[in-house]
This record gives structure tokens, sequence and C-alpha cells, in this order.
């Protein structure tokens, strides 16, 4: 033992000393053990060493124990705080990645409107437009001259107006001719080029189709063939404007045989399968 | 010093920690800033200092050197810790003391016995079981079975500091 603990050897009067020290002997018997303190000297030392060790033992056990709950609670403590810092680094992954997947996603948008804007802009140049507009090569008719005005003014001014795109009223006007004076095919060419243009592709059929007669082979019926097929082109019906125009394409007489066959060669009159 | 300050050292002799307990949770983080701005420490390190320095403060007042709770506790803890720190006292060794060799001696010993041991006398000398409840608590079949596991831990506790 150390200098400062009694060192008189326990081993003797242990099972005395600790019978009287946690209250076990009877009255009698702790009555007996403390008159022996009182007469023996070796004992007397002995239980002052026991004393000594119990009070020891005391503050060990109590040292010992605040010394382990401290060391558990720290190691609590550092889970929590680790659990704690695990969760928020998968916060702010989860919050980076969804940034990430953001940003890709921009960027996909982006490059898919860019893909369709490119598409669709390249589209316009090089597939075939499907519009009739787009291949109808107009006639004019005659031109408006002082002449024409003096010798026919309502010819003349359905003419002008017919040029000048008023259509309703060139029509208006074109029925006040008389067919004496003009011819009856003239005016139902006319009358055909001015619906044309008007958009009634139906009725302007009607008057192309009486000049257009196949087994005419005047300049008038070639160019209302033309227009006849433009007509159906106008009119949604493909099938009927591709075989107009395509005899139109093969009369070399005929002055719309380059355009005609530009729209045949197009072959947007081709039905799909 | 208010009445509940007192109360605490009270408690605190009878063995009652949760007041130091609640303190190191309380103050640990704190403590840990404080100990790496002033001295360099590490944050494992500061937590390591803190305890020693709680369980140097429950020694003085568990054996009546601190017979009055500080009216800066914080301070006083914290120069405690600082003092530790400038003597260069080991981890998990109490500051040098009256009787602190004996003590310590016999804290080694109790540290080398097995964990039933400990948790026995611990039951009996800290916590002030009786062998009935103690017996409850370790599994002993009843009291008779506990006072001899119990005397039979303190003999071997002797055996080792003879």
């Amino acid at each position: 033992m150390s200098p400062s603990t009694p060192s008189s050897d326990l081993r003797p009067y242990f099972d005395d000393l600790e019978s009287f020290a946690d209250g076990q002997m009877t009255p009698a018997e702790q009555e007996a053990f403390e008159l022996r303190l009182e007469q023996d000297e070796a004992l007397a030392d002995a239980y002052a060493a026991y004393e000594q060790i119990t009070a020891d033992l005391r503050w060990a056990a109590g040292h010992n124990t605040l010394r382990l709950r401290l060391q558990a609670l720290d190691e609590r403590m550092n889970q929590r705080g680790d659990a704690l810092a695990r969760t928020e680094q998968l916060v702010k992954r989860r919050r980076r990645r969804w940034a990430a997947l953001g940003f890709v996603g921009a960027v996909m948008l982006l490059l898919s409107v860019g893909v369709a804007a490119w598409y669709f802009g390249r589209s316009g140049n090089a597939r075939p437009t499907r519009n009739w507009e787009a291949y109808y090569q107009p006639d004019p008719g005659p031109a408006v001259t002082t002449g024409l005005l003096h010798s026919r003014p309502l010819l003349g001014e359905a003419l002008d107006q017919y040029q000048a795109g008023h259509y309703p009223a060139a029509l208006h006007s074109l029925g006040r001719v008389s067919a004496t004076s003009v011819g009856a095919d003239t005016l139902l060419y006319l009358r055909g080029l001015i619906l044309l243009r008007q958009g009634q592709g139906n009725a302007a059929q009607l008057y192309l189709r009486r000049v257009g007669d196949e087994n005419s082979t005047s300049e008038l019926a070639r160019r209302a063939r033309y227009h006849l097929g433009m007509a159906h082109w106008q009119a949604n019906e493909p099938i009927e404007a591709l075989a107009e125009l395509r005899a139109v394409a093969a009369d070399a007489q005929n002055p719309y045989q380059a355009s005609a066959r530009k729209a045949v060669a197009s072959g947007v009159l081709v039905p799909k399968e | 010093m208010s009445a509940p300050l007192a109360e605490t050292l009270t408690q605190l002799r009878v063995g009652n920690q949760k007041f130091l307990v609640d303190f190191y949770q309380r103050s640990r983080h704190l403590f840990a800033r404080w100990a790496q701005r002033q001295f360099k420490l590490e944050v494992p390190q500061a937590h390591a200092l803190l305890q020693d320095t709680l369980l140097d403060f429950y020694d003085q007042v568990a054996d009546g050197r601190l017979t009055l709770l500080p009216a800066d506790l914080r301070a006083h803890v914290y120069g405690m810790a600082q003092q530790r720190l400038d003597a260069q006292v080991p981890a998990n060794v109490p500051l040098p003391a009256a009787e602190a060799s004996r003590r310590q001696r016999l804290l080694t010993q109790f540290n080398q016995l097995g964990a039933d041991c400990q948790q026995v006398l611990t039951y009996f000398y800290f916590r002030g079981y009786q062998f009935e409840k103690m017996g409850g608590k370790m599994g002993f079949p009843n009291a008779t079975v506990a006072r001899r596991q119990k005397s039979t831990c303190l003999r071997k506790l002797y055996e080792l500091l003879k």
C-alpha cells in the first residue's frame, strides 16, 4: 500500500470488519465488536485501513461512473453530430444533383428547341411546299390600254379591277360585259381566272372546264387547262389537278408547260401510299 | 449562492452527477471552440480536456475541497482546464491533490477488476444499494449471493492493492 494508507493487514479481520461496516451483525455481535475495537489496537488499525479503502472506493466508483457517463454522452453527441453532418451532406448532394439535373434539363430543352427550329427552318427550304400558290403562274390578262377602255370600257374596267386585286368588283364588272362584244370563251376564261384568284377553286373549275375542252386546240383552251389544274389543286383535288397539269406539261404548245412541269416534278400532288 | 446552486453541491456529494453531465452537454461545443482558438486543440482533444476538468471538479466537490459553487461556473471550469494544460497533466489523470496518489492507485486497481466486480462495488459503495436491490440489478438469485459477491470483489481489490 502507499505510505498514506494504513499498513495493517486486513486479511485476518476482513469478515468481521465487513459484517460490522455493512450492518450484518446482530446487536450483541455489534456491541462485542465495538468493545474489541477499544481494546485491540491491531483491530482498530485494521478498521481504520478498511474505512480508508471503502472511502477511496466510494470516490473511485463515483469518479469512474462520471467518467463513463461523460464518455458515453460524448460518443452519443459525436454520433448525433455525424448523423446531422451526413444528413446535411445528403441534402446538399441532393440539391446539387437537382441543380445539375435542372441544368441538364434546361440544356436539353434549349437543344430540343434549337433542333426543332433548325428542322422546321430546314424543312421550309428542303421540302417542297404543298401550297398551290407557290407553283401558280398567274395570267394578268390583256393589258388595259386607252384603246381598250375606249372600245370596251366594261371589259377594261373589269380587267383593271382584276389586276388590282379587287376580285368581287372585277366579277361584278365582268358580269356586265356582253358576250357578243368580247367572245363567250374569253368571258368564261376571265371569270374562271378571277374566281381562282378569289379562292373559289370549285366555282372556277366550271368556267375553265368549258373553255379548256380536250378537243379544243386554241391557245385560250391551252391556258384554261393549266388554270383548271390549279383550280383542282386549290380545291384539294390533287388527283384531278395532277392529271390536268401532266397534260399541260406534255403539251409543247402550252404557254404554261414549264410551270406545269415544275409543279408535276415537285411530286407534291402524287398521293402518298 | 442561490438555493438551487447550494443544492447542486449537495447532490454532487451524494452522487447525483446530472448537473455535470448537463453542463458537459451544454458546453461541449463552445468549450471546443474556445480551446481550439486559445490552445490550437483539435476538437476530440478539447472534448477529452473538458471531461477531465469536470472529473477534477467532481473530485473537488466529493472530497470537500470545494464547498461553494463558483459564481461563474463556466469561467471556473475554463480556468481549471487552462491550469491542466499549463501543468501538462496527462489525460484521464486527476489534478494533483492531497492523497491523490493513494486514490489514484486505488482507481487504477479498481479498473483492473472485472466489469461485474466494478459494477457490484459501484452499486454498493457509490449508489448505496442494499444487497437485495443490487442482487436484482445484477441478476443474482438472492441478497446473500449479492453480499458474497460484493465481499469477494472487495477482497480482490484489496489483494491488488497489497
